[in-house]
């Protein structure tokens, strides 16, 4: 009955066959810059970040105050890698770390943690 | 802008502008030997500024701008303002370029034919690159490998050269007579200086190449080599490359012709004595 | 149009302008969609004609059809 087709298998119902390609823009911004990111970001300069990264009023419990200066890519990486930030202590690298963790792109600072991610940096 | 200059690198022309004197001064003087760009007319604008006035005189520090930004880009100190004019122009190249497929590469040529060496920054394609000019390879770039979509050639777009940390030495022990811009430490990838791509180099700027080995070289293993498939070639080299999407389909086709022409290999090296003897090998018998 | 590059095929999709590596059985699925529209079962029907199916499993072959569909390689008609 089979007249030497080829065998075919379907796969897996999880499994994936398709791998698209996506424009590789955040590998650009690493390459070419020394990039920052601003904690908050300006628009909301002044206020605290709490331990779960969102920005809170000033008196907030348990916030922290910003730090002083944007945090540059190359700090960020190193605190990824299990580093902290400069200038901090265990709450607020752990604020500031879910802080930059929650960037949406338009944020100032996304860009440039974006391509902190990027296998080629 | 108050301080500017041009700069024709292979097909792509560049106008440089600066709120300061000495980056300019600085590109004047390094690429003196290049030839002059027929007219005023650039392909892309690099601004070097000032954010706010004082900046200009005050802790100055330099903020990359031209025709194409990034948002959150930080500037850099006046000091290392020819490092900003190159990122300047890689800049302009990685978000505007669209006349060839750019891939992040470093590429030498020997008769007629090209090396490709791509990978991950620190992964040695610029110190390979510089050390292999001083073994009779010419040099194309160091940065960028343009690949014409229509011919699948190679075109050469040799700017300075990048050594960082101990590549500087290193290359200065095999080049002694090469011309080198100052020295640039602890700049956000360490200790930098530039090498001037030599006479040979810019003399051959705009003769193209036909590929003919391309390498994914990564530093501190032990020394080995294994083939790498077209599939995983073509996705690494899509991650290489700033402009394969805008290019979309002369992209594809400049990309998969140099997959399916070109024998790849990954090599592991813990020197460059040990990485130069198995590029040789490895021309040899692939190229 | 597709590129073969070994253990998988290249395709650029020109109305969406990206690029797509697809793996078996991907490419044989495009090729007996063809242009024509069909259900489930038709199509698995086809590449049973066509092929040696070991897996001839309606589920397996919906899941593929609707990663196709997602990254806009096939449309629902």
């Amino acid at each position: 009955m089979d007249r030497g087709r080829r065998a075919l298998m379907l796969g897996a119902v999880g499994a994936s066959a398709v791998i698209s390609i996506r424009p590789a823009l955040a590998q650009t911004a690493a390459s070419v810059s020394n990039c920052e990111i601003p904690v908050p970001d300006p628009g909301r300069a002044g206020n605290y970040i709490a331990l779960d990264g969102t920005v809170v009023p000033r008196n907030t419990p348990f916030a922290v105050p910003p730090p002083g200066r944007p945090f540059t890519g190359e700090e960020v990486k190193q605190a990824m890698r299990g580093g902290w930030l400069p200038g901090t202590n265990f709450y607020s690298n752990r604020a500031y770390m879910q802080y930059i963790r929650r960037l949406q792109r338009g944020t100032s600072g996304f860009t440039c943690f974006a391509s902190m991610q990027m296998p080629n940096r | 802008m108050r301080y500017r200059t041009l700069l024709k690198i292979g097909p792509v022309g560049f106008r440089i502008g600066s709120d300061w004197r000495a980056p300019i001064a600085a590109l004047d003087d390094l690429y003196r030997d290049y030839p002059r760009p027929d007219s005023d007319i650039a392909d892309f604008t690099v601004r070097l500024f000032a954010a706010r006035w004082w900046r200009r005189f005050l802790r100055p520090s330099v903020m990359i701008g031209g025709d194409y930004t990034i948002p959150d880009a930080a500037p850099l100190p006046l000091s290392m303002g020819l490092l900003a004019a190159e990122m300047g122009m890689n800049l302009q190249m990685a978000l505007g370029h669209r006349r060839y497929l750019l891939v992040h590469a470093s590429a030498v040529e020997r008769d007629g034919r090209a090396l490709l060496m791509t990978g991950m920054s620190g992964a040695g394609k610029s110190t390979l690159a510089a050390l292999l000019t001083a073994r009779g390879w010419r040099l194309m770039g160091d940065e960028f490998a343009l690949i014409d979509p229509e011919t699948g050639l190679v075109h050469a777009f040799p700017r300075l050269i990048s050594l960082k940390n101990r590549a500087i030495d290193e290359v200065h022990s095999a080049l002694p007579g090469g011309r080198v811009g100052p020295m640039l430490a602890d700049t956000p990838k360490g200790d930098l200086r530039h090498l001037v791509p030599d006479a040979r180099a810019i003399e051959a700027m705009m003769r193209p190449a036909t590929p003919a080995l391309l390498l994914f070289p990564a530093f501190g293993h032990a020394l080995a080599e294994r083939p790498v498939g077209r599939a995983e070639t073509f996705v690494r080299l899509t991650q290489a490359s700033t402009n394969f999407v805008l290019l979309g389909e002369s992209g594809f086709t400049a990309l998969s012709h140099l997959v399916n022409s070109v024998p790849v290999r990954a090599i592991d090296y813990p020197d460059t004595p040990g990485a130069i003897a198995l590029v040789d090998r490895l021309w040899e018998t692939l190229a | 149009m597709p590129v073969d590059l070994g253990e998988l095929i290249a395709l650029y999709h020109r109305p969406s302008a990206r690029t797509h590596l697809v793996g078996s059985p991907v490419p044989e699925i495009l090729d007996a969609l063809g242009e024509e529209a069909m259900d489930t079962q038709q199509l698995l029907d086809a590449l049973q004609r066509r092929y040696a199916l070991d897996d001839a499993d309606p589920q397996a072959l919906a899941a593929r059809l609707a990663e196709l569909e997602s990254v806009g390689l096939i449309r629902r008609a």
